[in-house]
């Protein structure tokens, strides 16, 4: 009768805990390891071979990891940002809907619903230099003559990675924000109104400090999974062409299963958790801080 | 009178930009998701068609008919990737709700010793890559034998969705005055049942809404699929996706055609669960 | 032609009859399962067809456990090899991607005596062949690139007049890979025609580099394995991609082409010379799937400046894991999908054999059927340059060191000097780690 003495909350909470540790933890815990030898998947052998720091020295040594870091960075910056604005702007069109609005908010969740695997074969293919859907269309309407190379050209083909996210994920920041736009209380804004207000004064006033707890919510949720958007990299690009658009994952990956560096992927792997916690708990900072403001602290 | 009728003029314009816009983001929106329904019904030879072919022409069910056709015709067994997905979706979610109703119970009426880093340190779990964690987690799913099956990837799924599932319940109790239980263990009820009388019918918008993203999640997961998953028996549908590439080819109508098969259950889905959505959400994780 | 494959498949069905009842076959297998990793895809499903055949010869049962393309099978051995779950037992394998599993593939000379093996074409062998040991055998999937052209080109008067014009030369089908380039750039007329195109990405452009370095006198390693691309004969192969593209003589995307884009590209009817493999010649020239259809020329691969043609080849097999628990049954089925029959069978649908005779069949097969007989003649006189990736372990992981490098110059992000001293650097430096020297 031992679970008698573990108290409630203890029991509660330990069937998430038993299956974290067991999916997450352990396995990371067995990369932590490996990132410390010199592993490779086709010589299980290497697994024992401790080489110390080797991979991380090599890693903060390496100019492309580094390229590869910076380009990350940049990357969850221009798309949560560009994601929260355009998010915002779409919660507040379609929140003036008066009529067919449950059309237009499943609409609006319509990106949602694919894969990202499947967001990336499609602007793979929408972006095709050749056949694509956007040179097609650019050369149809005579607004260009040449086939641009949108996955190719340095910058464009970071423009177009970054569209591909942004189209997949503001649908998460428009629903959050939607639904906190629901909660803001009418009687502020109808006395902002009599106040005479301009729809400016009162939005940066009113609506904005009350959606601002929702906006956090939402940056920390996708700053959470926001490492999906590497199936949508891996498959429009792979890193390419001359790793422009290498990112941390992509580098990962293919170290890791493609040139079988298991033990130096894990340490770059271990780098980037880092990165990801770093930006998950930034946004939680703020957003325990937004609360506080309104008066919601835990 | 000059000045009403100005700021009538002014009203109908930004009603009509209000149009205006909205429309263009919904086309935004709509055309790249809508491409892929239509290339569905066409031939690769028009998909691919240089210059162009604008006008839909020829649209037929060959794609749907090839992938349900045998295999020397192109078929992928479409049938038992959509039933794996949907086991291992539905299965995961529900596990995932009610690990985390018990979680976010306990967040929100419990007071104990480092509450908060436990519970940062749960959601954190989340933000493991899961490129980082494929192979790894193969390698223990290996050596315990649970690769390649229904449960392994429900486990792995179950795990993916709890911190967040956790996160937005514990919101939706907080809501829930205490008293409310309170009152009724007074009546005779004991806590089990105060919390699924009293406490439970309140937060369902939030339980729903919390369902809704850890199906979505589950559904549309590749990275890790793509790793646990070896054959016909426990492949998901965005796996199967990669069926349509072959060494030196795509069959984009083909891909196309199973992508819709994807869309199709979740947008239903979302349909159908919406409305608690946006009232859960609106009540839920903020407020907590 | 229709006639043609109907016949090969008759004599294919009467060989398989007669094997059924031949001694290599006989081995009772009542009850045993082969668990199988295959290649998949339009092109290898034929052969699959088969498998039945045998299964009813032995007794045995084969269960198809996956069927990805080798790039999705290659990232699956390798988690395998990790986790220890190789006990499955044949696998389909690449010459350019065999030499990285040293210890999943058993041995497969106890079951091949040498009168079987004599069947193969020798080189075939020789590559399967690693560390002494004949790690695979090779399926009627043998892959090297000639040289596809739109006949009209050649044929327009005033292309004619123009290129004698100006080069003093008659126009024909390039010879040497400067003839090549320079033709590509006569043609081309961007964006709507473009001269040629290559593979851009990961071990395709490092595999076209490959053998432009080889055909210019050079080598990918020397003998101990040091990288020895950063050479005369390297930067001429690199100029020779930098140059096609800063004329526009190639599509701007095709640093992001791999074969699936490069067939389509072809196939749309916009390139003018294509370097590409033998298993597109069908499709090229299919009213139905190709806009260069009945205009498609294919002639030998050009050579390099030290007057050696580009080869760079592979080809297809199937091999045996060192854990399965049956290996004599696994080694018999190996033996089955490569046997002559299967080979006549399989090559009927387009593909080219690995084994001598077969060719005679497949030659004798296109009679009458010109296109057929030109694309035939220009592979087997392409076949006659064929050369493999080079045999390390770690070709893979080079090319992937290489080929960024090698798309930083394309684009004019680094000059062809620097682009070659980093890859070789890089190279230089995963091969000191890995041990090799």
């Amino acid at each position: 009768m031992i679970y008698k003495k573990l108290p409630q909350w203890f029991l509660l909470i330990l069937p998430a805990i038993i299956i974290l540790a067991a999916v997450i933890l352990i396995p990371l815990l067995f990369s932590l390891y490996s990132s410390f030898t010199s592993y490779r998947l086709t010589r299980p052998d290497t697994l024992f071979n401790w080489i110390g720091t080797f991979n991380y020295e090599k890693a903060v040594k390496s100019g492309v990891f580094w390229a590869a870091f910076g380009r990350t960075i940049l990357f969850l910056t221009i798309a949560l940002n560009l994601e929260m604005f355009l998010g915002l702007g779409l919660a507040l069109l379609v929140s003036r809907v008066t009529r067919g609005q449950r059309m237009l908010r499943t609409i609006m969740m319509f990106p949602m619903m694919f894969s990202p695997v499947l967001v990336g074969f499609q602007f793979k293919f929408i972006f095709n230099d050749n056949v694509g859907l956007v040179n097609n269309a650019l050369q149809s309407l005579g607004l260009s003559n040449s086939a641009i190379p949108w996955l190719v050209d340095e910058k464009l083909a970071m423009f177009s990675i970054i569209f591909a996210e942004v189209w997949m994920s503001t649908s998460v920041f428009a629903i959050l924000i939607l639904a906190g736009l629901f909660s803001i209380p009418q009687d502020p804004q109808e006395a902002a109104k009599v106040d005479g207000c301009t729809p400016w004064q009162s939005f940066r006033h009113i609506t904005l400090p009350f959606i601002m707890p929702f906006i956090f919510i939402a940056m920390a949720i996708r700053s959470l999974d926001v490492a999906r958007a590497y199936d949508i990299v891996q498959v429009m690009t792979n890193g390419g062409p001359a790793r422009r658009t290498e990112i941390l994952w992509t580098l990962i990956g293919r170290t890791g299963y493609v040139d079988a560096k298991m033990g130096y992927a894990n340490a770059m792997g271990y780098v980037s958790i880092f990165l990801a916690i770093f930006f998950t708990i930034y946004f939680f900072k703020k957003l325990n801080a937004a609360r506080v403001e309104l008066g919601m602290a835990r | 009178m000059n000045i009403n009728r100005l700021s009538k003029l002014k009203s109908f314009f930004l009603k009509v930009s209000h149009h205006v816009t909205l429309f263009i983001a919904m086309s935004i929106i709509c055309i790249p998701g809508l491409w892929i329904v239509l290339n569905s019904f066409r031939p690769t030879v028009d998909i691919m068609a240089k210059p162009p072919v604008w006008v839909p022409r020829g649209l037929n069910l060959d794609n749907y008919r090839a992938m349900f056709g045998g295999a020397g015709e192109g078929g992928v067994p479409v049938m038992q990737y959509f039933t794996n997905s949907l086991i291992i979706s539905c299965t995961s979610t529900i596990i995932a709700l009610f690990v985390g109703m018990a979680g976010g119970y306990a967040f929100a009426r419990f007071r104990f010793k480092g509450k908060n880093a436990i519970f940062v340190g749960l959601l954190l779990t989340r933000a493991v890559p899961g490129v980082a964690l494929s192979l790894p987690l193969f390698i223990v799913m290996a050596k315990t034998g649970i690769i390649d099956t229904h449960f392994g990837l429900i486990l792995v799924y179950v795990a993916m969705n709890v911190p967040f599932t956790i996160w937005l319940i514990d919101g939706f109790f907080r809501q829930i005055p205490p008293d409310l239980a309170e009152a009724a263990e007074i009546d005779g009820c004991t806590r089990w049942q105060a919390f699924w009388k009293v406490e439970f019918p309140v937060a369902k918008a939030g339980v729903a809404s919390a369902g809704i993203f850890a199906f979505l999640t589950s559904w549309n997961e590749y990275a890790l699929a793509s790793q646990l998953t070896r054959s016909t028996f426990s492949k998901t549908m965005p796996v199967g996706l990669r069926d349509f590439t072959s060494e030196f080819t795509i069959n984009w109508g083909g891909m196309c055609a199973l992508a819709v098969l994807l869309i199709i259950p979740a947008l239903i889905l979302t349909f159908i669960v919406q409305k608690h959505l946006i009232s859960g959400l609106t009540f839920g994780g903020v407020k907590g | 032609m229709k006639k043609s494959l109907i016949q090969l498949l008759l004599s294919a069905s009467t060989c398989l009859a007669m094997m059924a009842t031949s001694p290599v076959l006989a081995g009772d297998y009542e009850g045993v399962t082969i668990d199988a990793k295959l290649i998949g895809g339009q092109q290898y499903e034929g052969l699959y067809a088969l498998i039945s055949n045998w299964e009813s010869a032995t007794g045995a049962k084969v269960n198809i456990v996956s069927k990805k393309n080798h790039f999705e099978l290659d990232r699956e051995f390798k988690s395998d090899i990790a986790a220890g779950t190789t006990d499955w037992c044949v696998g389909s394998n690449h010459s350019s991607f065999a030499p990285q599993y040293p210890s999943l593939y058993t041995d497969m000379s106890p079951y091949n005596n040498a009168d079987q093996l004599a069947g193969f074409i020798p080189a075939m062998i020789k590559s399967s062949t690693i560390g002494g040991r004949l790690v695979m055998l090779p399926r009627a999937q043998f892959d090297v690139s000639v040289l596809y052209y739109q006949v009209s080109l050649y044929e327009d008067a005033s292309n004619q007049s123009a290129y004698k014009a100006k080069f003093g030369v008659d126009l024909a089908p390039p010879i040497t890979l400067n003839e090549f380039k320079q033709q590509a750039i006569f043609f081309a007329d961007p964006p709507n025609f473009y001269g040629t195109q290559y593979a851009g990405k990961d071990e395709g452009a490092a595999g076209r580099f490959y053998e432009m370095v080889v055909a210019n006198g050079g080598a990918m390693f020397n003998a101990d394995f040091t990288p020895a691309f950063n050479s005369d004969a390297g930067r001429e192969s690199l100029q020779w991609f930098v140059d096609l593209y800063e004329a526009g003589a190639v599509p701007p995307g095709t640093t992001s082409y791999l074969w699936d884009e490069l067939g389509a590209g072809f196939a749309s009817g916009t390139i003018g010379i294509n370097l590409d493999w033998p298993g597109w010649s069908g499709y090229f020239n299919d009213p139905e799937a190709s806009k260069a259809s009945g205009n498609v020329g294919i002639t030998v691969q050009p050579m390099g400046s030290a007057g050696i043609h580009t080869g760079w080849s592979g080809f297809h097999g199937f091999s045996v894991t060192e854990d399965c628990a049956n290996k004599e049954a696994a080694a018999s089925l190996v033996t089955f999908l490569t046997s002559e029959a299967s080979q006549i069978a399989e090559s009927a649908g387009g593909s080219l054999p690995t084994r001598s005779s077969v060719w005679d069949v497949v030659v004798a097969a296109a009679d009458g059927d010109e296109y057929r007989t030109m694309a035939l003649n220009a592979f087997k006189e392409g076949a006659k340059h064929a050369f493999a990736v080079p045999q390390t372990e770690y070709w893979i992981e080079a090319t992937n060191l290489i080929f960024p490098e090698l798309q930083a110059a394309i684009l004019g992000d680094k000059t062809v000097d620097e682009a070659l001293q980093d890859a070789s650097d890089a190279v230089d430096e995963m091969m000191q780690e890995n041990g090799v020297y």
